[in-house]
């Protein structure tokens, strides 16, 4: 016989209201970090969408990515060894649409990757936001740097960089815009170690996005936020069940008297709290999904799976630190104080 | 063999700098299907002999014998494993679980005590114990609905339902008035003589002793 559940069933209320209460602060967990994540790739999913590896960029450059600029003899050495490197820039500026009206974007060139479009001189490939705002594929963009025009030859999903569209330009274009004969970064895939290489500064692929100014700004105070969360979700366990533990130490007394083992009553908790969790967080992944589904199209909201499996599992854990923890009293009952004070 | 022999049992308290000898060497010996009445003046030490007895609190100095078994000298696990499922517990008061029916008291206890049956034997058992304390009716009451004679006979029921060896009972009708006092005895009696439990309670009402085999009388730590 499960007493656990006996009590549950017995005080409906009180678990009701725990249970809501929980709900609602993983909904909220769920959602902050479904928009930190949107926002992440809202900022920055052009190195986000790309695989692990490193980043690497000059020493003198002072984690500025703008300031960097890569020699050529060392970029043409390590795309030789590594076939997969390559090397890109990118810069903030201004597109002048048909109607001559300005937009901001990131413009962006590489050497040759499959991660990085490749577009001719007089070519541009421009991010999907771009096309919602109506631009078309064949329309012609011009730009005050550059003497001849582009004509948009594609759209892809999700490149954007620093809130930007990307746009994605030629070499020999972008060098006589911004008057650059050297690439600003080079990325390797790969989970192997750093190379290191003399005069430059690796980066692990988090750590560069941290050195784009807005990104870790936004990132951690979200986070922070997630983080809040989490620990008052533990510490609403740990006050529910120690309010409710010391109502009942009377009680714990007499079932130890009677020969419950103190580990049966950690069990009878941990029970409680799996339940109430399970139940809430089940509530609450679904209400995410809806959400998703319901969030208006342009409030950057992506909550993956893998997040979710994450959180759920922190708030398990959580869950069950605050309720050992108020649990602790249990312990030091002694049955014949229970006896000794007669009613419970 | 004797079941149950307290030997020369002694129990100091230490309050601070000031130590007090509560039971200054008690020997005695219980029987088997019969009840022992411990009567005495308040403070003369009955209730802390009982629950050194019921291995419920240790003892200073002295012997616990149950089966040949010297209590004082197991471990907490050890004691706690008897009290499971070798002794039965009746207090003043009932002490119930406040979120188990009288039927869930009784099938916890069960559990409590390792018991193994088929759901089947288990429900004939609550309702045969149910039917002794003559609550058949009350089977599916919370406590929270039960009056304060109701509650104690679920209280014993769960004392007896794991088929104890030892029942100890401290004033089990010290909360209730004198006739139903009388039927809670009568209760004790019966179910100490046809279980063959080995009962030793704490009373101080004379009108008890009636129902009782053995009246041991203590005063101020030594049995008199
Ligand atoms: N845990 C304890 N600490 C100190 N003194 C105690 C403790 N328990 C009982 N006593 C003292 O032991 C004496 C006997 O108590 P008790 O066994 O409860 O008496 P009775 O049940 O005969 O009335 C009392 O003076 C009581 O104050
Ligand atoms: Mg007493």
């Amino acid at each position: 016989m499960n007493i656990a559940w006996k009590e549950i069933k017995k005080n409906k209320m009180r678990f009701f209201i725990l249970g809501s209460i929980i709900f609602l602060v993983s909904l909220l967990t769920f959602i902050i970090s479904g928009l930190a994540n949107g926002l992440s790739q809202d900022n920055a999913s052009l190195i986000k969408d790309l695989p692990s590896g490193h980043f690497y960029m000059n020493e003198d450059a002072e984690e500025n990515y703008n300031l960097s600029r890569i020699d050529d003899r060392i970029r043409e050495q390590l795309v030789q060894e590594q076939k997969d490197a390559v090397a890109f820039s990118i810069q903030m500026g201004f597109l002048n649409d048909e109607s001559d009206k300005e937009r901001s974007v990131a413009f962006v060139t590489s050497t040759d990757s499959k991660w990085f479009e490749q577009v001719g001189p007089g070519e541009i490939i421009l991010d999907r936001s771009l096309e919602k705002e109506g631009m078309k594929v064949g329309d012609t963009l011009t730009h005050k740097q550059y003497k001849s025009s582009f004509v948009v030859k594609k759209f892809v999903d999700q490149k954007k960089f620093s809130h930007a569209p990307v746009a994605y330009i030629n070499k020999e274009v972008y060098n006589e815009i911004y008057r650059a004969e050297e690439m600003q970064l080079l990325f390797t895939p790969g989970e192997d170690s750093t190379q290191n290489i003399k005069g430059l500064q690796s980066f692990s692929n988090k750590e560069f996005l941290n050195t784009i100014p807005s990104y870790s700004a936004e990132q951690m105070s979200l986070n922070m936020i997630v983080w809040f969360l989490i620990v008052i979700s533990g510490m609403l366990f740990g006050i529910f069940f120690y309010m409710m533990n010391v109502q009942k130490i009377g009680l714990y007394g007499i079932l130890k008297a009677i020969g419950v083992k103190t580990s049966d009553l950690f069990k009878m908790m941990w029970t409680q709290m799996l339940f109430i969790t399970i139940l809430s967080l089940t509530l609450s992944v679904g209400s995410s999904q809806l959400f998703n589904k319901v969030a208006p199209e342009d409030m950057p909201y992506h909550l993956t799976n893998e997040t979710t499996l994450q959180l759920s599992i922190v708030f398990l854990v959580i869950g069950f630190i605050g309720v050992t923890l108020s649990g602790l009293q249990i312990k030091r009952v002694e049955p014949l104080q229970a006896i000794q004070q007669g009613e419970v | 063999m004797d079941i149950f022999t307290i030997d020369e049992l002694r129990k100091t308290f230490t309050n601070g700098e000031m130590k007090e000898e509560i039971l200054k060497g008690i020997s005695l010996t219980l029987k088997e299907g019969e009840i022992t009445a411990l009567v005495g003046p308040s403070g003369s030490g009955k209730s802390t002999l009982l629950t050194i007895a019921a291995g419920l609190q240790p003892a200073s100095d002295g012997k616990i014998l149950f089966n040949d078994n010297n209590i004082t000298s197991m471990t907490a696990e050890q004691v706690r494993d008897i009290r499971a499922k070798k002794f039965g517990f009746v207090f003043q008061f009932a002490h119930l679980v406040p979120f188990l029916t009288v039927r869930e008291q009784l099938s916890f206890m069960l559990d409590v005590s390792e018991v193994k049956m088929k759901n089947e034997k288990r429900e004939q058992e609550i309702d045969y114990i149910l039917e002794r304390v003559g609550l058949s009716e009350r089977k599916h009451a919370y406590p929270s609905s039960l009056s304060g004679g109701e509650k104690q006979r679920v209280a014993i029921a769960r004392a007896v339902i794991h088929k104890p060896r030892v029942l100890f009972a401290d004033e089990p009708t010290a909360s209730l008035d004198s006739k139903k006092s009388k039927e809670i005895m009568s209760l004790i009696q019966d179910l100490t003589k046809t279980l063959n439990l080995t009962t030793l309670m704490v009373t101080h009402d004379e009108e008890m002793l009636s129902y009782v085999d053995h009246v041991v009388k203590m005063s101020d730590g030594l049995v008199v």
